[in-house]
């Protein structure tokens, strides 16, 4: 084999090697963890579940916020739904807005959950995911996410709102918030 | 009697021409089918792989548009608008996505090509080699004398 040929065998494994380790770190860089309590909360705009125009959340930023990330398919929600529906009338006038964001879902069935549980509070649709796994790390709805007036999460609870662990944290940071 | 029969017949009828119509007599795709195309969402399998909620959402999805005749292109359609393209198992062969269908052609036929290559080379490399001699090295003039007389000794 030529010189030559022989370098350029050599320069394209090493841009084969060189284009994987590339692919390697933009995927270690690219994982995205829940973000932390204390640090700011993540911004989106996705569409309203109603289909009837968009929110981002840089635009509600002065009003405390508690995202909850949920699905129609998923158990805990449905549990939960009551305790959120009764804390959004408690609070929405107190300067904190809910904010349900549906993932992974059929968007017929999730408006059904809404009409079943009476939900008032804005629903967002995250059909794909990109905001939910994406920029929130979430793995198993429901999660929820309460951010204070500034964009600073204050609390992130990883599992239903109801469950013992998470209840008294949940109104702890809705006072805080408030 | 016969008449209120009659009646009941004729509205049994009907009611049950629209339920008829709606009916589909012969499905365009089958579950199977699209569960070997379709991705669950939350578990990363394609949906015969997972038993998740999430995934049985989505079967039952696809088994009301199954009885009202969809095909499996419309069904995908439908459900790549709601949960992007991610849910289905194969990409889109078109626009960029259609790198995910000939990159791995071109890296098969470059491989095989450098393969060929090198075989090429190494068959030619053999062809030009000179094929050892089966008397071994030629000696010179006086060492052949010398052995001559050496062997002629040995008679």
């Amino acid at each position: 084999m030529s010189a030559r040929l022989k370098l350029g065998a050599q320069l394209l494994a090493l841009a084969c090697v060189a284009g994987l380790l590339a692919l390697l770190v933009w995927k270690l860089t690219h994982q995205h963890d829940a973000p932390k309590v204390g640090s700011q909360a993540p911004s989106f705009t996705l569409n309203r579940l109603e289909g009837t125009g968009k929110i981002s959340l840089a635009s509600l930023r002065g009003d405390g916020i508690v995202l909850n990330f949920w699905a129609s398919w998923c158990g805990p929600c449905k549990g939960e739904a009551a305790v959120l529906q009764r804390e959004w009338t408690q609070y929405h006038d107190r300067g904190v807005i809910f904010i349900g964001v549906d993932y992974h879902d059929l968007s017929s069935d999730a408006q059904r959950f809404v009409a079943a549980h009476r939900l008032t509070f804005p629903m967002l649709e995250d059909g794909s995911g990109s905001v939910t796994t994406g920029r929130y790390g979430v793995s198993k709805v429901p999660e929820t996410y309460v951010i204070d007036r500034n964009g600073t999460i204050v609390a992130h609870l990883a599992g239903p709102i109801t469950a013992p662990a998470f209840a008294a944290q949940f109104r702890a940071a809705l006072k805080k918030v408030a | 009697m016969i008449a209120r029969l009659l009646a009941v017949i004729a509205a049994a009828l009907v009611l049950a021409a629209p339920a008829a119509a709606a009916a589909c007599t012969q499905p365009r795709t089958s579950l199977s089918f699209l569960e070997g195309q379709v991705m669950c969402p939350t578990c990363h399998t394609t949906l015969d792989m997972s038993n998740s909620p999430a995934a049985r959402q989505i079967e039952g999805f696809i088994r009301v548009k199954i009885a009202k005749c969809w095909t499996a292109q419309r069904i995908e359609t439908a459900l790549v608008k709601n949960y992007g393209k991610a849910i289905l198992a194969a990409p889109p062969d078109s626009g960029f996505d259609i790198l995910a269908w000939w990159l791995p052609i071109a890296g098969v036929l470059g491989g095989a090509f450098i393969l060929a290559f090198g075989v090429w080379r190494w068959s030619r490399g053999r062809e030009g080699d000179e094929p050892p001699d089966a008397a071994g090295p030629r000696l010179d003039d006086e060492t052949e004398r010398r052995l001559d007389e050496l062997l002629a000794g040995l008679d």
